[in-house]
């Protein structure tokens, strides 16, 4: 049934915020009636609205001809520009997103309490989304089900179901895989670990004892580089002690593995070493100073990769405090770029800039792994959860498993102010960074910080996606 | 749009048969006796299907019974230029599917188990949560399905897994729109269309519908200078140009050719008509389009511009993408009006009616079968196949779960197209000549691992599937009064 020949129902003109019984706002998953199953009758505005989007979506996937800007070869590096991506080999125009057009409008609705363009528009994104298929319809498949999650109120349950599951068929040899195949074809994570490993080196420069505490889920991949190059130095090769803090169920697991290899290889490169794990925190909130058993004579450097922002909104300044407690050397702090913290009270806000951030990084994902990669799904199927999570479950409700509010470089370096300095990264630094990123494919910039920030920015087609800083007491 | 492949085929078959009574051409066999050499690998029975069968039997057993391809299991023709086809394509590790074992190290060989018990848990819990839709209790659908989603990968080596992920991506679907009370599709048929169009490539399903069907219109053409053929969904039109050029060098010279396409825009369709007549024009035919972008079922048949001494053939290659036609019978009581000399069907083994278990018990089985078949030829990665298979296979997937049924477009399908035509009184079955047969053969002749395809000649009809489901059935039908 053509939606233009669909009556059009009275009730549900415009954006009224009376409604019949029949439609509540937090709609359970229970059962509708058969005879209800028909085609929604539009409301006036809206049916022109979606059938032009529908068109935008057909066109989208058929105008290879009528582009007026020129495909994008390797060498152009603005978003500005086409890009060519599409699980079905066809070009799409960046003019035309129409994902993100129907996300938009549905979060605004969801909004505004407006339930028959809430049902109008998700039947449209469960109609044209598939997490199979292009760019536009990974984000439409994805944000649906946040959004079906929240309408339904089950949130919560979803995303311990996504997490049990995704920590049920992971193996060391899969996480393993997934993590260096990433790092083969993009350098979102290389690029931090070359910049931190930078910094750390020169700041425990000639120190006899080091402590590294690594809160991040790596898998130590991070450290390899470090041992060997603590292995290459002209003077006495230190004692290193690593102390790993992992919250993630899925990492947990594999930490034995990942400890015996980690001693084995620093045997190989002839480094004292000594490796801990700390696994049975909740949240990294609850981490304190005893736990890490630092040493007197120890230099300290904290590293935290995507870590503080899986501490709660309200535990972090307590966390950078703690922090400073430890008199560490150096802390190294690498996060994304993306704020869903300052946005957590206004829905539309959050939606629209986590939107931003994941259709960046699935655009990325897409030009970085072929169609058909599995760890590109097994990374896309990550940020399903991640969005469920930010999207369709209540803030600090859940004490349960980390909240994972990112927030951007300039917000973290406010507060890491109140209690530290910024450290410049020193030229070798940023030279190293340079010659990594020469090793991918083009699109992929350093960028310094502006004027009052500090920190170094990983960009990709210009835009800041990954954000490296240092820090001393 | 014409393939040289096209023309060097009709070249050796340019004999146009005589008209003469219908025979019927049954074969009766027995269950063909594969050398043993093959059999290690099991390359005669399609065990993802089969054990889809197995595990399914229960509730099979408590449904109305109406798959008749079981009739045909023991009736396998042998086909015995297939058999030679090289084994070793078979073994090739880059084309295994996960039921074949490997011909290499044993720690490989474990792999293949692990992956086939990984494989059927993800269709055990499919099955379990295709009953809790059954039953209504879309909560619990919905938890599983999020297990689903999760687990299973459409590009994974095993076809099991590939199937899942599709058919839990598209009962996800259902919950949804079962949830919102809203059930009415939204397509891109050009996308569609282009898949269809890839599927042709590395399947010989479309090939065998149109190079059988054209077979049976050229017989029913014989000797007639004023022809109409009504396509009642002519998409790109990729069946007519082999047809055309066997009409234009006929013996008696070509006839005037009038085509009605269906199709469901009409923009699509002018492109297809501009084409077709280009092509015509080329063969020195005299050809003349009329695109008709409503679907046929809904016309009234004045729509259908028929002139005195034409005569009439109706063709329809039925498919899962999007419902073609309308309600069916009004579909049928059109084509008794129009009392065609021949209605060419050819028909998906798969019924469309029934209730919601049903109908995923049958597609399982069916899909399970079509990806088995994609899988023996094309690796797993291969970007081709995966098109094929989101675009085009999930598309029919996702048709049937969660746009299709009664309760949802408050219409019954026909069970089977062909038995809704036996049983009218105004149609007689045309059974399907050695021509038709040899064209079959010859298509499958184009298609490695041939021998994994089955052409079966039965009833009148023609029938090719994969290993031992038939997939397509290819019938010719005559109408009493036409002329």
């Amino acid at each position: 049934m053509k939606l233009s020949s669909a009556k059009v129902s009275k009730e549900s003109k415009g954006a009224s915020p009376s409604h019949g019984g029949h439609h509540k706002n937090s709609l359970h998953l229970k059962h509708r009636s058969h005879h209800s199953i028909l085609p929604l009758p539009p409301v006036d505005a809206l049916e022109q609205w979606s059938s032009v989007t529908v068109d935008m979506y057909n066109s989208n996937n058929n105008n290879h001809n009528q582009q007026q800007q020129p495909q994008t070869s390797h060498t152009s590096t603005s978003r500005s520009s086409d890009y060519s991506a599409g699980g079905d080999g066809e070009p799409s125009g960046t003019g035309n997103k129409w994902a993100s057009r129907l996300l938009k409008e549905c979060a605004r609705a969801i909004s505004d309490k407006d339930s028959s363009k809430i049902h109008h528009l998700l039947w449209m994104l469960n109609e044209l989304a598939s997490p199979y298929g292009d760019c536009d319809q990974k984000l439409a498949s994805y944000f649906l089900q946040a959004l079906f999650c929240k309408a339904t109120e089950s949130g919560q349950r979803c995303f311990k179901t996504l997490t049990s599951v995704a920590e049920k068929s992971h193996s060391f040899d899969s996480a393993r895989k997934l993590i260096l195949k990433f790092q083969e074809v993009s350098p979102w994570t290389t690029f931090g670990h070359v910049a931190a490993n930078g910094a750390i080196l020169e700041a425990l420069d000639g120190e006899p004892k080091l402590h590294i505490i690594d809160i991040s889920n790596t898998l130590c991949t991070q450290w390899p580089t470090l041992l060997e190059a603590l292995a290459t130095r002209n003077d006495d090769t230190p004692h290193l002690k690593l102390t790993v803090v992992v919250t993630a169920n899925i990492v947990r697991s594999v930490m034995k593995e990942i400890s015996q290899r980690m001693e084995k290889f620093a045997r190989l490169m002839g480094v004292p070493f000594e490796f801990n794990v700390i696994s049975g925190l909740n949240h990294i909130g609850e981490l304190t100073k005893e736990a890490l058993g630092v040493l007197e004579d120890e230099a300290v450097a904290v590293n935290c990769i995507g870590a503080l922002r899986r501490v709660d909104v309200g535990e972090r300044a307590a966390l950078i405090q703690m922090f400073r407690s430890l008199g560490p050397k150096v802390v190294t702090v690498v996060e994304e770029e993306a704020d869903f913290s300052s946005t957590r009270h206004d829905f539309v806000k959050c939606f629209e800039e986590c939107l931003r951030f994941y259709t960046l990084y699935f655009e990325m994902l897409d030009e970085c792994f072929t169609a058909t990669s599995n760890e590109k799904l097994m990374l896309e199927r990550e940020c399903s959860r991640s969005i469920v999570r930010v999207l369709a479950c209540d803030n600090d409700q859940d004490k349960e498993g980390e909240c994972e509010r990112r927030e951007r470089g300039s917000q973290w370096s406010e507060r890491l102010k109140e209690v530290f300095s910024p450290v410049r990264f020193s030229d070798d630094v940023a030279d190293d960074v340079k010659a990594l990123l020469k090793r991918y494919k083009a699109g992929w910039a350093l960028a310094q910080a502006h004027q009052n920030e500090t920190g170094l920015y990983l960009t990709w087609k210009e835009e800041a996606v990954v954000w490296v800083s240092a820090w001393k007491p | 749009m014409m393939k040289g492949g096209f023309e060097v085929v009709h070249a050796t078959l340019d004999m146009i048969q005589p008209r003469r009574e219908p025979i019927w051409d049954f074969t009766t066999t027995t269950v063909s006796s594969i050398p043993r050499q093959q059999q290690c690998i099991n390359s005669d029975r399609n065990e993802l299907s089969e054990w889809v069968e197995h595990v399914t039997k229960q509730l099979i057993d408590d449904l109305p019974a109406e798959n008749t391809e079981t009739d045909h299991r023991g009736s396998l023709q042998l086909q015995e230029a297939d058999t030679s086809m090289a084994c070793e394509e078979n073994f090739a590790p880059s084309v295994l599917g996960d039921f074949r074992p490997s011909k290499t190290v044993t720690g490989e060989e474990v792999q293949w188990n692990r992956l086939n018990e990984q494989g059927l848990s993800l269709i055990t819990l499919l099955l379990e949560c295709a009953v809790a839709i059954s039953i209504d209790n879309l909560g619990e659908a919905h938890r599983m399905l999020l297990e689903l989603t999760q687990m299973a990968s459409p590009y994974a080596v095993s076809c099991a897994e590939r199937v899942v992920a599709y058919f839990a991506k598209a009962m996800s679907s259902r919950v949804i729109n079962s949830w919102l009370g809203i059930c009415s599709p939204l397509i891109n048929f050009k996308t569609v269309h282009s898949a269809f169009q890839g599927f042709n490539n590395v399947s010989p399903f479309i090939k065998f519908a149109h190079f059988t069907s054209n077979q049976a219109i050229l017989e029913a053409f014989h000797r007639r200078d004023r022809v109409h053929i009504i396509d009642l969904d002519i998409m790109q039109g990729l069946q007519w140009p082999a047809l055309f050029h066997i009409l234009a060098t006929r013996i008696e010279g070509p006839p005037h050719v009038t085509m009605t396409g269906f199709g469901n825009s009409m923009e699509l369709l002018v492109e297809t008509g501009k084409q077709l007549s280009n092509f015509a024009k080329r063969l020195g035919m005299s050809f003349e389009f009329h695109p008709v972008g409503t679907k046929f079922g809904e016309i009234d048949v004045r729509t259908v511009q028929l002139r005195r001494g034409e005569t009439l053939a109706v063709h329809w290659l039925q498919h899962s993408l999007y419902d073609a036609t309308g309600p069916d019978w009004k579909t049928m009581r059109l084509i008794e009006q129009l009392a065609p000399r021949v209605v060419t069907l050819v028909e998906q083994d798969l019924s469309h009616g029934g209730s919601f278990l049903d109908r995923f018990v049958g597609s399982l089985h069916y899909y399970s079968t079509m990806f088995d078949s994609l899988g023996a030829y094309l690796p797993a990665d291969d970007p081709n196949r995966h098109r094929i298979e989101h675009c085009l296979l999930y598309r029919e997937i996702n048709n049937i779960l969660a746009i299709g049924g009664p309760a949802r477009s408050g219409e019954e399908k026909f069970k089977q197209w062909r038995s809704e035509l036996a049983a009218r009184n105004c149609f007689l079955q045309v059974p399907m000549s050695s021509n038709s047969m040899a064209q079959a053969q010859l298509i499958l002749n184009m298609f490695p691992p041939a021998h994994g395809y089955r052409l079966v000649q039965g009833d009148g009809t023609l029938r090719l599937g994969w290993k031992d489901t038939s997939l397509f059935t290819a019938s010719a039908w005559t109408s009493h009064s036409s002329r």
